[in-house]
């Protein structure tokens, strides 16, 4: 039988609150470890304990990150979902399961490893069975597709740091595993892994954990936050790097964390350290920023310096929180009542998820504006391959803030609100500075901060705000292009699409259609983007979201003549992106507009 | 020309005459009690002998919240959005510990829409003067009942009041503030002591003042209005202030019973007994003061409750002794050799 090496999905169903997270890590991090590219996806309920959970692990020495099409191992744990499971594989799949479970295995067409789960791990330890059960199904599968020893054991060392007696138990249910399926299998399937050669080292790492570490090295002078899926992980990841990275030997610390009574205010408590000259930030989801809209309007009114980062889970309304999407961007970009206008900006990896943690601030204080950073839980709670984090190459910019008595003395014709550069971007004293004290204000006003209705003001005040932002674009990290030179159909995507878009390109390539990439990593919209489209006769924008935000946004903010070459691509399930899925619906797209 | 010499500016402790504490013109109604307390702000601050650029005043949404235009035109401000002041002012105190934050707000946005983050700020001990311009309506929506407007109460047109108030003064004592004041807009001696004492006050000092609104509840059937208060107003205690800076002048002993609370800065408020002696530290008896003057429909004035014992926000925040603010760049973003470090760690793991 031909094998298939390092090209194939694992699924695992188990229930949440099983330990199941920290079995499936193994395995991820045994592969991993082993040169194999592989991605890890966790599946799991809105719930604490009892709800079914899935982990999907690709193997691809493609590269590929996305789940991928289908499922060619499946594990069987979960009594909830397992008929629907059983009955979702495709013919000659191979399934683990437990038939300590008592439920049916009627699937003739499959490969079939039936192992005794949970008598293996009763036989362990009778008191921690449930949480064993899933350590032996790794040790099975660590057995039927050749993952190495040295590689588990590294990996347990790891998951269980310095506690000596869980690391014995788990080695030992892996054994238990291995043993059980080496006694009692021949292997029919042909799936196995293979070591690869590893030519550049790299870790996992969560876009959420690298962001916070991004915001720590960006001078972050207050975190407050609301807990809320997805985007716990981010300032948790904050607060748990402070005693080390920001707190003296006194343990007193250059950071104030403030767990905040609902969104609203935390959005209020970093305007207030803006406001007050500091760095301030909130970490939050779809439904926090809708609460803070009414804030995010001061803030972009009144220019206060502001930082948040959305971790985008399924809207509208609560939805689906644990599942992941791209839907907030439009919201974020004119977010509140009024003509608003936002900076955005769009890691797409865990590197440029720690880049732009820092960035964030850099941006708010040079422009006096909220600035969002945009993830989303498929990039924030999921674990990437990382290749390390770079260090800022430039000072912290704290923008045009007069600190000094002199240079404000040395000022001509000051109001907080005036521009003096022509940039739109005005200059600002401090509280308790006693330099040009005014009322800060969510009302109208003059260019010396002066409550103000007159109609002159007011415009001049709206085309101020509108140049400022605008002129922000080409300064905002610049699109990532990756043109073929003959290709005439552009594709312009964002964010954790980034994941998909490698096999997004190799299904089409293999149709015979070559299409250069444009990743959009900021609004309002860098001038390059412009001219990506300009470069193609057609260009699809590809997006995680039902009604293709982006396209929205550059189809109001694209010159007329190019519109009509803009096309959308918008499709969510609440899944991580599936390639083939949205390679289908750009060709049918292009058809549709070739006819 | 005149031979007479000109007269003598007065000068406060830091030889400020009493013009730098003042603000612009107010646009509130001709009479309205906020404006005498915006008087009382601006001499308390005065007499305290406070920089005034070393104030920061915050405000929300409604008539109150526009008051801080019109003293201290010295200090930064922020008019911020309705309810939410709290909010901001405790993120600027996370980055500036060392402003005194001077919060004006009303009972629309106090009672109502910022009951939530009155009720947290309170439970952090925020570190500022809460001031609450209470008249028990919405002044700029033109006169609707707010949430602590007095049943039986008749404000100017409409039905008489039917809800249960909302008493803050009680909801605060039951949240473990640290200091709980009401007064009255139109007793100015008492409020300007009281105001004195919350500015030397390290926690949250709520002052809940009643403060008529005479466009839409001045009238006779208002519980709120000038004549109702002044006629119906039970006060606990004569108070007197003596700055840290100034012991004991100014002020005669009185002849009978008298309780001095020293506060944070090492100032006094003396409250000086009128009828029953009212103990600040006692939060049943203030309870019970706030209580058996709804019943009588009375309205109860003086320091209701003060607890100097309990850890303010900046303790709990467990910050460097230097304000966020003046932290250097340098000290706020890790080294390379760190980054490099965790990138090992990371690589290792």
């Amino acid at each position: 039988m031909d094998t298939i090496a390092n090209d194939f999905t694992i699924n695992i169903a188990t229930a949440n609150g099983t330990g199941s997270q920290s079995a499936n890590l193994i395995l991820l991090q045994s592969l991993f470890d082993m040169g194999v590219p592989v991605s890890g996806k966790n599946l799991f309920p809105s719930n604490i304990s009892g709800l079914p959970t899935w982990y999907i692990v690709r193997l691809s020495d493609e590269g590929y990150q996305a789940p991928g099409d289908r499922t060619h191992i499946q594990v069987l744990v979960n009594k909830a979902t397992w008929a629907e499971d059983l009955a979702a594989l495709e013919p000659g799949s191979v399934v683990v399961w437990n038939m300590d479970s008592k439920m049916p295995m009627d699937r003739e067409d499959v490969v079939s490893y039936p192992i005794p789960m949970t008598k293996l791990a009763r036989s362990l330890s009778p008191k921690l069975a449930k949480l064993v059960t899933n350590i032996v199904y790794v040790g099975a599968l660590a057995e039927l597709l050749g993952i190495t020893d040295e590689a588990l054991h590294k990996a347990v060392a790891g998951q269980f740091k310095g506690k000596a007696s869980a690391i014995e138990l788990n080695t030992t249910a892996l054994e238990l595993g291995r043993n059980y399926a080496k006694e009692n299998f021949t292997k029919t399937d042909p799936y196995v892994v293979e070591s690869r050669e590893i030519e550049q080292q790299r870790f996992f790492m969560e876009g959420n954990e690298a962001v916070a570490l991004g915001c720590i090295f960006g001078g972050v002078q207050l975190l407050a936050w609301y807990p809320i899926t997805p985007s716990s992980s981010l300032a948790e990841g904050i607060i748990g790097w402070l005693p080390r990275l920001r707190t003296n030997d006194e343990g007193e610390s250059t950071c104030a964390v403030i767990q905040a009574e609902d969104e609203l205010a935390a959005a209020g408590m970093i305007l207030g350290a803006g406001w007050a000259g500091g760095r301030g930030m909130t970490a939050t989801s779809g439904p926090g920023i809708s609460l803070m809209q009414e804030f995010i309007g001061l803030a972009y009114f009144a220019e206060i310096p502001s930082v948040f980062w959305d971790v985008n889970r399924v809207g509208p309304s609560t939805g689906l929180p644990t599942r992941t999407q791209q839907s907030d961007l439009a919201m974020l970009y004119e977010g509140s009542h009024g003509d608003t206008q936002h900076i955005v900006i769009i890691p797409g990896t865990v590197e440029e998820c720690f880049e732009f943690g820092w960035r964030a601030f850099d941006i708010s204080e040079r422009y006096q504006t909220p600035v969002f950073g945009l993830s989303d839980l498929d990039l924030g709670m999921n674990r990437w391959a990382c290749e390390g984090f770079t260090y800022p190459d430039v000072p912290m910019d704290r923008g045009k803030t007069i600190r000094e008595q002199d240079v404000f003395e040395a000022m001509e014709n000051f109001g907080r609100y005036r521009d003096l550069d022509g940039d739109g971007i005005p200059y600002r004293t401090l509280p308790g500075s006693g330099m040009a004290p005014i009322l800060y204000r969510g009302t109208g006003h003059n260019p010396d901060g002066v409550y103000s209705e007159k109609p002159d003001d007011y415009f001049a005040l709206m085309k101020r705000l509108k140049d400022k932002v605008n002129g922000a674009r080409d300064h905002l990290p610049a699109p990532l292009l990756r043109e073929e030179v003959e290709g005439d159909v552009g594709v312009i995507y964002y964010g954790s699409m980034e994941n998909t878009i490698q096999e997004i390109d190799d299904i089409l390539e293999a149709t015979g259609l070559k299409v250069s990439q444009c990743r959009v990593r900021s609004l309002p919209i860098h001038s390059e983007v412009e001219a990506f489209i300009r470069r193609h006769r057609m260009t699809i924008v590809l997006e995680i979201n039902r009604d293709g935000q982006l396209w929205g946004i550059l189809r109001r903010e694209l010159p007329n003549d190019i519109v009509g070459q803009v096309h959308s691509v918008a499709y969510s399930d609440g899944m991580p992106p599936r390639a083939r899925i949205y390679a289908e619906k750009i060709l049918e797209t292009i058809k549709e507009v070739s006819q | 020309m005149s031979d007479k010499p000109a007269r003598a500016i007065k000068l406060n402790v830091i030889n400020e005459p009493k013009d730098s504490y003042k603000g612009g013109p107010s646009s509130l109604c001709p009479g309205c009690g906020h404006d005498q307390i915006s008087n009382v702000i601006i001499n308390a601050a005065w007499e305290n002998g406070i920089k005034p650029h070393r104030i920061a005043k915050m405000s929300g949404i409604g008539c109150s919240s526009k008051t801080p235009a019109y003293y201290l035109g010295q200090s930064h401000g922020f008019n911020t959005v309705h309810g939410r002041m709290p909010s901001v002012t405790t993120g600027a105190y996370a980055i500036n510990k060392d402003l005194l934050y001077l919060g004006v707000s009303g009972d629309g946005d106090s009672a109502s829409i910022g009951i939530g983050q009155l009720i947290h700020a309170i439970r952090r001990n925020m570190d500022m003067v809460y001031i609450v311009e209470n008249n028990g309506v919405y002044g700029l929506t033109k006169g609707q009942y707010s949430a602590t407007a007095d049943v039986g109460s008749k404000k100017k047109k409409g039905k008489a009041n039917e809800t249960q108030p909302i008493d803050l003064c009680a909801l605060a004592i039951n949240l473990g503030c640290t200091f709980v004041a009401r007064s009255f807009s139109g007793s100015k001696k008492q409020l300007t002591s009281i105001l004195k004492a919350a500015m030397s006050h390290k926690g949250f000092a709520l002052i809940d003042v009643i403060s008529p609104c005479v466009t839409f509840n001045n009238n006779d059937e208002s519980m709120r209005s000038y004549q109702y208060v002044k006629d119906n107003e039970i006060t606990l205690h004569m108070a007197d202030y003596i700055p840290h800076f100034e012991p004991m002048a100014e002020v005669e002993v009185p002849e009978g019973h008298f309780t001095d609370i020293t506060l944070h800065d090492g100032s006094t408020i003396r409250l000086e007994t009128i009828s029953d002696n009212h103990d600040p530290s006692d939060s049943m008896a203030a309870l019970t003061a706030l209580h058996e003057a709804e019943v009588e429909k009375k309205h109860v004035t003086g320091l209701l409750y003060f607890d100097a014992t309990k850890p303010s926000l900046a303790e709990d925040l467990g910050l460097v002794e230097t304000p966020l603010l003046d932290v250097s760049d340098d000290q706020l973003r890790p080294s390379k050799d760190i980054l490099d470090t965790i990138n090992k760690e990371f690589l290792n793991q």
